[in-house]
Parts: structure tokens; C-alpha cells; sequence
């Protein structure tokens, strides 16, 4: 526990002194204004994002589910795209609150369209019907709409705006300082599920099984569908799509040996933070001045890392 | 172990738990005491899963009641029918890694809370009980590694894990070898001799004979009679439920089921 929060302390120190300038202490002003923010923004998205992530994966009953698998995040595109479009074509400027307030926007009508098709599922429950198959497909389906929408917005936007809005879609931390919003976000994330953990894991194993435990099964559902999509629309409002950290983070903690809900969750909150605080760390200064976007760092380590775990003898599955 | 009094009044199920599914059986009755070990025999699609699942409130009745110590199921609080019965279904998700000894601890220490879990989660009496199902050598290995019989043995020691003195088990000696049946025999009896209870669906008429002092037949037609094993476990009936031409012959005092060749299909 003192040896993760250490590593946590250091990454973030890291992070603080980790410039495109160079590495160090820099003028105050940048310092405060603009390294501590990102670092904290960073952290929280990453730490959102992994345990939306990790949510997912028990809810969906699926190893390869991630944040965005639920559509969220595809919501959170249009939103933010089309705040910049509209900018572009009206001459406005409207920074970056408008278009983290495009992404919050589009995330929640792109949640409030998963929950209102799956109402019936989510609330009618028995033991014959199973919830999570259909989730996965409904929330693949909203997210391959807004897809087919991102794709119309980058067709029709004017050169000069294209970078920005591929740079947003890769997430981006560059000029990520609105780090309340996240952790705001994370907390209420980790206050739905966190204190009824144990039940997520009772879940993963079977609705019916979890009932026979005395899990309101459907409440419990909605209440963690709800707590996951918190986490992504507010993770990528702040920071854009980041990929990976999702999707990994559980999984390296699992094969870690931490795989109960209770331990899990936490954990995944800071190990995704870090991740994304030291990638971004990497990501502008490997190259510095020219800052890379986060996102495609973060593949870059994450893809080969996940293939390597996939392929390599699982932990803990050697026979006795 | 606090005594359970499991109460069923004219039950009836239907396919799927809907009212527009296929009657499985009505107008079942039983009543089981502590001590008892009730088997539930009938041929496939006859409604023993429905029935279990039934009996553990989570498969809607058609008709009739289930009450635990004279309460109907439904009207319990949930996390207090999670302590006097435990459900075993026939099929387990296991999604992700989770170790042998993980797995059985499931359900156990539901109660001291996720402090308590964290502190205790796979302490002595898990251990015990791996131990007691042959599974002690597996316990760190991962659930998703094990052959069918030895999933089968975990499953077995999470529902006895979850501390519940009714164990409603759906087809627990599946895919198990001879060994390890009667391993499963014993570890219900004794459960059952400790003030606890068990229903369990089993297809090998032998094995139910065995582990029994009651029984269950569903006839696969709308049928289902319940009552003493030695009145259940009829070769007349037998026969007449499976459509196959079953014999019984006594074996040192056991009742062994002689199943003759199905009838040829006519042409």
C-alpha cells in the first residue's frame, strides 16, 4: 500500500517537472497554472477511465469490454466535434470549456439513449433474462452510430480544423486543466459502486446466482452502468478519448493478482492514473517542443504490452 | 447451523417462468425437514432446474407457494434468505481469472462485510472445505484452467461456503468420475447430519438412490410426485416417466436401476 503510494507521489512529481522545455523546475506560473493541472486532469481521466473499464468488463461479463464499449465516449466525440465545427463556421471562439462542455453534453445524450433502450432490460429482471449480452450489442451499436457521425463532422470540417479535432479524438491532455470536473466525476463514480463492490464480483459470476446472495440485481446494474458512464463522459470531456487505459489497466491488475471488486476498483484508480500522468509525461517531451497527443502514446505502450500478457503464460493457470 | 423449514404448497411451474411457456408440472407438495436429502429425478426439459431455481425464489411460480420457516420466499429480505439457503445453478460464468480457492470464497463472510472479506477472504475454513472436496492442490490454480469435474467441486464448495443450511443444487455430480460421486455423497450427508438440508437434481438413478431419503419425480408431462425415497424410486414408475424399460435389482441392500435399450423408433 506505502509502495503504491509512492510510486503514485513519483510518477506525479514526474509529471510536474517533466516539461517541453525541458526537465525541471520552470517559472511558477507554469508550474501552477499549467503542469499541476494537467497532471492532476491526467491522473483523474486515466483513473476514471480505468475504473469504467473495470466496471465494464464485470458487467458485460467480457474481457475486451472497455469504457467505450457503452457508446459513451462516441457521444462525447460528436459533442465535442460538433462544438468545434460550429465554432469554426460562426468565428467564435469558444476554448476550451465549449468544447468540454460539447463532450459532457454528447456523453449524456449518448447515455441517456443506452439507458432509456435498455430500461425495460435493466428493470424488468428474472432469472431468465440476462442483461449483459444485450447491453454490450445495444451500447456497440450507439457507439458505431457515433462513429459513422464523427466521420460526417471530420468530412466536412475546413482544413485548419481537422488537427485539433483529430488531436481531441486521439485525447489529448494538452490544455487539460479543468481536473475538477474528473475527479469530481471519480468520486461520485467510486461512491456508487465502491461500497457495494463485492456485488459487482457477485454479478460477473451470474444475475440469478447474485439474486440468490440477495443482490437487488437490477438496481445494483443501473447504479454501476450509471457510475461507469459518469466516469468516461467526464474522463474524456477533460481529456478526449484515450485508449488503453481501460481496457488494460484491469487486466494487468488481474493477472497481478488483484481481482476482487473491492481491491480492484481502487487499484485500478491508480494504476490508470499514473499510466496516463507518466505516458503524458513521456508523450511532451519525447519529442519537445512538438507535444504528441496522449492517446497515441498510450496505445503505443499499451498495445504490445496487452499482446505480450495475452500471449505469455497466464498467471496463476500452471496446474498444481 | 439454524434448522430450515422448507414448504411447498401445490406448486406449479411453467416453461421459462412465463405464463405463456409450456406447463412443466402443478400441484406439487412437499415438506422438507432438517436432516432430510431430497433428490430431484425426472427426464430432460421435465423442470428440475425450474424447480430448484423455484425453490431458491429465483424462477417465477405459476401456481402455489414455496415458503422458508413459514414465510413465502418472496417476502423475505434477500440478504436474509441468503443465509439459510444456497443455490448452486447448473452452469457458472467465469469471465475472468479467479483462483480455486477465490471462486469457493465467493459467498463466504457475506455478512462482516467487504473489511471483514479483505481480512478473512480465504482463511481456514476455506481451506477446510477445499480440502474436504479433494481440492486442495488446486487452490491457487485458475477456474478457467479446470476439466468440467473439478469446475463441478468448486461450485460445490462456494454454495457450501455461503454457510446456508438448505444447499439447492442443480446436477451436482456432473461430469464427476465414480471417485469423487461418492465423495460428493458423503460431503452432502454429513452436511445434512449437521442439522442442514440438501435437494439435489441428479440423472444417475443410482447415485440418487444412494443420497436420498426423499424424492422428487417430475414425469416430463405435467406430472410430479414427491414423497419417502423407497416409494419414489419405483422401477414401475421409473419406467413409465423415461419410457425406457428400467429393472430394479437389490445389490447388498441397495436398490440398482437396470435401464434397458431404448425401443427401436418406429419406421
Amino acid at each position: 500500500m506505502l509502495a503504491a503510494l509512492a510510486v503514485v507521489l513519483a510518477v506525479c512529481a514526474l509529471g510536474v517537472l517533466a516539461g517541453s522545455s525541458g526537465f525541471g523546475w520552470a517559472a511558477p506560473d507554469i508550474v501552477w497554472r499549467i503542469r499541476v493541472p494537467r497532471v492532476l486532469a491526467g491522473f483523474g481521466a486515466g483513473a476514471a477511465l480505468a475504473v469504467s473499464g473495470a466496471l465494464m468488463q464485470a458487467l458485460t461479463r467480457n474481457a475486451l469490454a472497455d469504457p467505450y464499449v457503452l457508446g459513451v465516449a462516441g457521444g462525447a466525440s460528436v459533442g465535442a466535434l460538433a462544438v468545434m465545427l460550429a465554432a469554426s463556421a460562426g468565428g467564435i471562439g469558444l476554448g476550451e470549456w465549449g468544447v468540454a462542455l460539447g463532450a459532457a453534453v454528447g456523453a449524456g445524450v449518448a447515455s441517456a439513449l443506452l439507458f432509456g433502450l435498455m430500461w425495460r432490460r435493466l428493470t424488468n429482471h428474472s432469472a431468465g433474462t440476462d442483461a449483459s449480452a444485450a447491453l454490450l450489442l445495444v451500447g456497440v451499436m450507439i457507439g458505431s452510430g457515433c462513429t459513422a457521425v464523427v466521420s460526417l463532422i471530420l468530412s466536412v470540417a475546413d482544413e485548419g480544423q481537422l488537427r485539433g479535432m483529430v488531436f481531441w479524438l486521439l485525447g489529448d491532455l494538452n490544455g487539460a486543466t479543468h481536473w475538477e470536473i474528473v475527479w469530481a466525476a471519480l468520486a461520485l463514480t467510486m461512491l456508487l459502486v465502491w461500497p457495494s463492490a463485492r456485488e459487482i464480483d457477485w454479478l460477473a459470476r451470474g444475475d440469478a446466482w447474485a439474486a440468490t446472495l440477495g443482490v437487488a440485481v437490477a438496481k445494483r446494474r443501473r447504479s454501476a452502468l450509471l457510475a461507469a458512464s459518469i466516469a468516461t463522459g467526464a474522463a474524456v470531456a477533460v481529456a478526449g478519448a484515450i485508449g488503453f487505459v481501460g481496457l488494460v489497466v484491469p487486466h494487468v491488475l488481474r493477472r497481478l493478482g488483484i481481482r476482487a471488486a473491492p481491491l480492484l476498483l481502487p487499484a485500478s484508480a491508480l494504476l490508470g492514473g499514473v499510466f496516463v500522468v507518466a505516458v503524458d509525461a513521456v508523450a511532451r517531451t519525447v519529442l519537445a517542443p512538438l507535444q504528441l497527443p496522449v492517446g497515441v502514446l498510450a496505445a503505443a505502450v499499451g498495445v504490445p504490452t496487452f499482446i505480450a500478457m495475452l500471449l505469455g503464460r497466464p498467471a496463476g493457470a500452471t496446474r498444481a | 447451523m439454524k434448522a430450515v423449514d422448507l414448504e411447498v404448497i401445490g406448486l406449479g411451474l411453467r416453461a421459462g417462468g412465463s405464463a405463456r411457456g409450456r406447463l412443466l408440472f402443478a400441484g406439487l407438495d412437499l415438506r422438507i425437514a432438517t436432516g432430510e436429502c431430497w433428490v430431484v429425478v425426472g427426464p430432460n426439459g421435465a423442470g428440475k432446474s425450474s424447480l430448484l431455481g423455484a425453490l431458491a425464489g429465483v424462477f417465477a411460480i405459476d401456481s402455489g407457494s414455496v415458503r422458508i420457516d413459514g414465510r413465502a420466499i418472496a417476502d423475505w429480505p434477500p440478504t436474509a434468505l441468503a443465509s439459510r439457503r444456497a443455490w448452486s445453478p447448473q452452469f457458472w460464468s467465469d469471465p475472468f481469472p479467479s483462483t480455486v480457492a477465490e471462486t469457493a470464497a465467493l459467498a463466504h463472510g457475506r455478512g462482516g462485510g467487504w473489511r471483514h472479506w479483505l481480512d478473512d477472504g480465504i482463511g481456514a475454513e476455506v481451506m477446510r472445505r477445499l480440502d474436504e472436496l479433494g481440492l486442495r492442490a488446486l487452490a491457487d490454480a485458475d477456474v478457467q484452467s479446470l476439466s468440467g469435474g473439478e469446475r463441478q467441486r468448486v461450485a460445490i464448495a462456494t454454495a457450501l461456503l455461503q454457510d446456508a443450511p438448505l444447499l439447492l443444487l442443480d446436477e451436482p455430480a456432473s461430469h464427476l468420475d465414480p471417485a469423487h460421486q461418492r465423495l460428493l455423497l458423503a460431503v452432502l450427508r454429513r452436511h445434512a447430519a449437521a442439522g442442514g438440508s440438501v435437494v439435489a437434481s441428479l440423472h444417475d438413478l443410482d447415485l440418487a438412490w444412494d443420497l436420498a431419503s426423499h424424492c422428487v419425480l417430475l414425469d416430463g408431462g405435467g406430472g410430479a410426485v414427491a414423497g419417502r425415497r423407497d416409494d419414489v424410486l419405483v422401477a414401475s414408475a421409473l419406467t413409465d416417466v423415461f419410457g425406457v424399460a428400467i429393472e430394479a435389482i437389490d445389490v447388498r441392500g441397495a436398490r440398482r436401476f437396470v435401464v434397458g435399450d431404448a425401443a427401436e423408433p418406429a419406421r
